[in-house]
């Protein structure tokens, strides 16, 4: 017999013994489960809400901040201002052959959020007629656009998943001013859908902000033309405001939201990995011993001892993908697309959904593989250096 | 030989099996120790400096929308308030903006070290200086040793909110006082300075402050003190929010999403997995002894004290790891708390609480685990025991 068709029967012996261990291997399978559960539980928190965060921006899209405003919520603009960056280089005209410019204000808001019924931070934005121009993704969902001059609210559809009081037709209060939720909208995996939106006018007017804006949203004709009109804004010396594409202002938000991951989700995975580790090398020479003797006549017969490696070897990995695909399984129904809110870089609630993707599915796999591998290697040696006789006689 | 003695070699008899369980339940005990004194740690962090004996008044739309600070004296006028004094949230950097922030706030300085006097604990010497010094600003101790700033120096300190008239964003500021916390373990990243002198600079946000601190006579009063403030400025364009300090510091950690939870997820995960590894292997390492335990019944063990001796052994084992987990958490704790990321969290240490829950825990898991063995084993008789191969 040649030394692939031991292998191979010796492996489905191996396999075909499981049922013989039945506890100890489920043990092992679930707990491998766990692990991969906890890993990818943060990595799929972590990825939606970066996800949602990448989503957000246009590549064709310049946000301009005060310089030196790292927030939205610390940048201040002047009308002028404004008015200057429309006659910008690059700047795209609408459909009424004006400059698609849309400048913008935002405030922190109390809301009750939903998990915790405490009050969290909530973004006011007060925008303009081109609010929705410069934002492809969103659109009206339910009921209405704000009309101009009024108290009316339009609600994030992410805002009113994890918020409660700003159904259709209710009416808030922020401090002494009343305002009414005529519609919802919805811009699927951005930010922009965890925001309340209100007539620019009205909010400067009821918020004491006179005539200035905060930030202004400007559409290039494409994204090439972003050099020229980030130039543009820093040198021109009635404007030194701080351009870029929003594309690359939500990225930087991104790459900062890395830290729970970096900090917490793979050292919690990796310490849960050893305890799962220790767990499938206690079965895995338990799957040894059990055999000894059935290995002993296997090797008396002639089978070499890298069959016997082998088969511990893939009984081990057998085990930890089980454990595996359980433990995206109960990801995958139990977490993916549930809705969670944290407090982004504005200072204000992100509203997201977790978010299992191939990638992270990929890193949480490995480590399953590898708890297999190792776990297999040390008994697979056991097993294949085994003195035949010695176990014969026992 | 004791029973003790016993539940030890048989705990041994094969010692690479032990060791792996004990490694298992190890990490279990270390995830839990690590976590659960982290997030203790945190809660405190936040509250740290809290106290339910002081009222914090803010906008009612929300914390970061100002009032005029014309609020300050007629909160003071409100029967029941024995201090008060404000601060208003800088956002405060050192150079660079990304690297180094940190938490600055602009403030009367005789009311706000009256009402926190032991919060920021300064000499006599150094607090008369602040007060008089129109341009000085009191520093935490680990802010200074941070950044190497000494009494007497002074520093551009800049604001990602505030500008000056010339455009200009920082202002220089010279060091009166270096502060420490009421505890040697408190988070002391943070400064204070003059209200006045931001005020009378700034382009705008001009006689605006951010919050009021309230002082009242006696907690009792707490509650309707918090309501004559909020029921004083109703339906006026800056409505007011009045709660203790602790709810308001609660209602912020909160802000970053459920933590509790999450550590209770991981920590029951963790757990649920050493469960099923360590009964598994118990189970059948006491199978392997079938035939041993119907020999001690044939000499004369009581099935109560076979028993005894199966859950002595789970016990011992959890208890093992229990006490590794913990230790090492405890060792671990020590070493992040001198890190730089760990003086954010202020008492970084493994509260004794935390010890003895994990300690239950490492109770409830070696009956838990040995129930089934020490149960079988129990009900065992002599003859089938005997009798298995």
């Amino acid at each position: 017999m040649g030394l692939m068709s031991q292998t191979r029967s010796v492996i489905a012996m191996n396999v075909r013994s499981i049922p013989q261990r039945l506890w100890m291997s489920l043990a092992t399978v679930v707990s491998i489960a766990l692990v991969v559960a906890v890993l990818l539980g943060f990595l799929s928190l972590a990825n939606g809400f970066n996800q949602t965060l990448k989503g957000s921006g246009a590549a064709d899209v310049a946000i301009v901040l005060r310089e030196g405003s790292e927030a939205e919520l610390n940048s201040t603009l002047s009308r002028d201002q404004v008015d200057l960056l429309a006659q910008g280089p690059g700047v795209r005209a609408g459909p009424d052959g004006r400059p698609m410019v849309s400048p913008e204000l935002m405030l922190v808001v109390d809301g009750i959020k939903k998990s915790s019924r405490t009050k969290a931070n909530m973004p006011l934005r007060g925008i303009g007629p081109n609010g929705l121009l410069v934002r492809k993704q969103a659109k009206i969902r339910e009921g209405r656009m704000f009309s101009p001059g009024s108290n009316e609210i339009v609600v994030g559809a992410g805002l009113l998943r994890e918020f409660e009081g700003f159904e259709m037709g209710k009416t808030v209060r922020f401090g002494a001013q009343t305002w009414r939720v005529v519609g919802v909208f919805e811009a699927p995996g951005t930010v922009f859908e965890s925001e309340l939106w209100a007539d620019a006018p009205v909010v400067q007017s009821l918020f004491n902000r006179g005539t200035s804006f905060q930030t202004a949203r400007v559409v290039l004709t494409s994204p090439a033309a972003m050099p020229a009109f980030v130039a543009y804004a820093k040198t021109e010396p009635r404007l030194q405001l701080k351009a870029q594409s929003e594309q690359a202002y939500f990225a930087a938000q991104a790459e900062r939201s890395g830290l729970l991951i970096k900090y917490f989700g793979w050292p919690l995975g990796i310490m849960m990995a050893i305890g799962a580790l220790a767990g499938a090398l206690n079965t895995m020479y338990a799957s040894v011993s059990n055999r000894a003797a059935e290995i002993a006549t296997l090797r008396v017969i002639g089978f070499s001892g890298f069959s016997a490696f082998m088969g511990t070897m893939v009984e081990a990995l057998v085990l930890s993908a089980l454990g595996a695909l359980l433990g995206v399984a109960i990801c995958a129904v139990g977490f993916n697309g549930l809705s969670a809110s944290t407090l982004g870089a504005g200072f204000t609630q992100v509203a997201f959904r977790i978010q299992i993707g191939p990638e992270i599915i990929g890193q949480a796999v490995t480590l399953a593989l590898v708890i297999g591998l190792v776990g297999g290697i040390f008994p697979g040696w056991r097993a294949a250096r085994q003195k035949p006789l010695l176990a014969l006689a026992a | 030989m004791t029973d003790f003695d016993l539940i030890r070699k048989n705990l041994f008899r094969k010692p690479l099996r032990t060791i792996l369980l004990t490694v298992s339940i190890f990490m279990a005990f270390l995830i839990f120790g690590m976590l659960t004194s982290l997030n203790v740690a945190l809660n405190q962090a936040t509250e740290s400096g809290s106290s339910a004996e002081r009222l914090i008044v803010s906008n009612k739309i929300n914390f970061t929308q100002p009032m005029p600070i014309a609020y300050v004296n007629r909160i003071a006028a409100i029967p029941g308030v024995t201090g008060v004094t404000h601060s208003s949230w800088f956002g405060a950097y050192y150079q660079d903006q990304r690297k180094s922030r940190f938490v600055g706030f602009a403030v009367d300085p005789e009311t706000y070290m009256d009402l926190y006097a032991n919060d920021v604990r300064l000499t006599d010497a150094e607090r008369k200086s602040f007060i008089a010094e129109r341009t000085g600003v009191i520093v935490g101790k680990a802010l200074a040793d941070q950044y190497g700033w000494k009494v007497g120096q002074t520093v551009p300190i800049s604001s990602n909110i505030y500008v000056k008239a010339d455009g200009r964003r920082s202002w220089d500021m010279k060091i009166s006082g270096i502060f420490t916390g009421a505890k040697p373990t408190d988070s002391t990243t943070a400064l204070y300075f003059h209200y006045d002198y931001i005020n009378e600079t700034t382009t705008f946000g001009r006689d605006q402050i951010g919050n009021v601190a309230v002082r009242t006579a006696s907690p009792d009063l707490n509650d309707r003190v918090a309501k004559a403030i909020d029921a004083t400025f109703a339906n006026s364009p800056a409505e007011t929010s009045t709660v203790d300090e602790k709810t308001f510091a609660r209602a912020f950690l909160k802000q970053a999403g459920d933590l509790n939870f999450i550590v209770s997820m991981v920590v029951a995960a963790a757990f649920a997995a050493i469960l099923m590894i360590v009964s598994t292997t118990l189970v059948s390492a006491m199978r392997e002894r079938t035939k041993e335990i119907g020999v001690m019944k044939t000499l004369g063990f009581s099935s109560p004290r076979v028993l005894r001796m199966v859950l002595g052994e789970a016990l011992m084992l959890s208890t093992l790891g229990a006490v590794l987990g913990l230790g090492v958490s405890a060792i671990v704790l020590k070493g992040l708390a001198k890190s730089p990321a760990g003086t954010q969290f202020g008492d970084l240490s493994l509260p004794p609480l935390v010890a003895v829950v994990g300690l239950l825990l490492a109770l409830t898991l070696g009956l838990l685990t040995g129930a089934i063995p020490a149960v079988s084993a129990l009900r065992m008789s002599i003859v089938d025991a005997l009798n298995r191969r």
